[in-house]
């Protein structure tokens, strides 16, 4: 085992791993002299419980990626749902048919993964009660009090819940990487909330004129609330991926091969990738529609 | 050794790369472009990388040629728009390139000769047909790695692809997911896959040699 590129792999996946692992706070650390000498002594063998101590916490099981995943459907699958029955909301053009088509892939990805997990022999989740306006069945202020009236709220929304899809199953996939139907069937799911994110996003361009892109860019307008729903698009910037830095490997003002400088070369670099978000991240998420 | 005499001593098959990545890190594995042509992809989770670079580098060199000459009849904001499809490709490439050094692909040569690069409803077809093969072959790729990590990182750039093919059904007015979903079977609701055989036959008329995925991981 290569502990140094493994800790080098971690690093690339998850930045805080390092900190997890060996910072003052963290396994190495709490494990004491004792436990340092053992850890020279079998580092093979230690360091799997390491990492099972480090990640344990962390819904790390495939059943619990899978639950996550299905809070989630169930969420989009209901907001569509109520869109699409609410009488005052107006679907320009064709809209309507697209987000016909978008409510029923929710409906079977919530189909697909309470297959999965019955046939694990799991409890299924119910599905929860949802607010779409965020006031938590009124017993706050509303975040979106007009998401069923008015289709520049509703698209907005709808953004939202889909860029958090994409970034939510993105943050499981390594998780699956054992099971080959299941990994298969969350990246494809995956791909599908992924083209639904970018068809809103166009909608929101198109017909509402907002600046917005298909792919998630910093050059977008804002449309989250600082503190609130900032977490949808936190972390989705950055340019560096892994050990690969690209920032400083494109040429700038001559380039031949990108455009611009090197502002717009990170730019460009951020846009490039879709970055995952952690089960905690899309919870929080799931939750500002959620009440009990 | 030098690159040619332990090539000839590999036999230059697919084998090859599995031998250099063992044994030899420093010498790239060179695919054999000799008459007709072939490009091998190599095995393991470095095969499926190269699969994913061989496409990346036809998408890059596809909209770099539409930059160079673009059709009369793009609007302003297309031609915005391909650039950031062109730079993101480029990006892409260029990680790959990266990341699998010496065990990469060279730098292929495309076949672009169907597409006729002044007609903007040709550029737009040649465009889908990239974008959605490139997805389906993301889709199907994932569960052919081994290494988390990559597995990871491939995901982070195939959900770009799907934007982007997104995007290029939207400037074509069709059907949003026609063809792109599944309508029935037990991956209702998800994304269609391909496997590298498909993919390599979605592309033959694009790519002037013969490409090798014999030694590719097949699960």
């Amino acid at each position: 085992m290569n502990i140094l590129k493994l800790l080098a792999d971690l690093s690339a996946v998850d930045p805080d791993s390092y900190e997890r692992i060996s910072g003052r706070r963290g396994v190495l650390a709490s494990l004491g002299q004792t436990g340092r000498r053992a850890v020279a002594a079998a580092v093979p063998l230690a360091f799997g419980t390491v990492l099972q101590k480090a990640y344990g916490r962390r819904a790390a099981t495939i059943v619990d990626a899978f639950s996550l995943a299905l809070t989630l459907e169930y969420l989009e699958s209901d907001f569509y749902t109520r869109a699409l029955a609410s009488t005052s909301l107006v679907f320009p053009g064709n809209t309507r048919t697209v987000f016909q088509a978008i409510a029923q892939h929710e409906q079977d990805h919530v189909t697909f993964l309470q297959k999965v997990l019955a046939d694990s022999g799991v409890a299924v989740p119910a599905k929860p009660k949802f607010d779409f306006t965020g006031s938590k069945n009124n017993t706050r202020p509303a975040l979106y009090a007009d998401v069923f009236q008015n289709f520049g709220t509703f698209l907005k929304v709808a953004q939202l819940l889909e860029d958090t899809g994409v970034r939510a199953y993105k943050g499981q996939v390594e998780t699956l990487a054992t099971d080959n139907d299941l990994l298969e069937g969350a990246l494809r799911i995956h791909a599908v909330e992924a083209r639904h994110a970018a068809h809103i996003r166009g909608m929101r361009r198109t017909l509402l004129g907002a600046n917005v892109r298909n792919w998630i860019s910093t050059r977008d307008e804002v449309i989250t609330t600082p503190g609130v729903t900032d977490a949808v698009y936190a972390g989705e910037e950055v340019a560096r991926q892994g050990l690969i830095d690209l920032v400083n490997y494109f040429p700038t003002d001559t380039s031949q091969i990108l455009t611009g400088t090197k502002e717009q070369v990170t730019i460009s670099l951020g846009e490039a990738f879709d970055e995952p978000m952690t089960a905690t991240t899309a919870s929080n998420i799931a939750s500002l529609f959620i009440y009990v | 050794m030098r690159r040619r005499s332990f090539f000839r001593v590999a036999g230059a098959t697919v084998a090859a790369s599995t031998l250099v990545l063992a044994g030899c890190a420093d010498d790239p594995v060179a695919p054999d472009l000799s008459t007709p042509g072939t490009l091998n992809l190599g095995s393991g989770d470095i095969g499926v990388l190269n699969y994913a670079y061989l496409l990346e580098q036809l998408e890059a060199a596809f909209y770099q040629k539409v930059l160079d000459s673009p059709p009369t009849d793009f609007t302003p904001a297309e031609l915005a728009a391909f650039t950031e499809l062109r730079d993101h490709e480029v990006i892409h490439r260029e990680f790959f390139k990266q990341v699998l050094g010496t065990s990469g692909i060279p730098t292929m040569t495309f076949d672009f000769t169907s597409i006729s690069f002044t007609s903007r409803a040709s550029v737009l077809a040649a465009a889908r047909t990239f974008e959605d093969v490139g997805v389906a072959a993301y889709n199907g790729a994932g569960k052919l790695l081994t290494t988390k990590a990559t597995l990871g990182q491939l995901s982070k750039i195939a959900s770009v692809e799907a934007r982007h093919a997104a995007f290029i059904r939207d400037l074509l007015q069709l059907s949003p997911f026609a063809d792109v979903v599944e309508t029935s079977g037990p991956f209702t609701g998800a994304a269609t896959a391909l496997t590298p055989a498909q993919v390599v036959e979605a592309i033959a008329k694009f790519t002037p040699f013969l490409v090798i995925i014999a030694d590719l991981p097949t699960s």
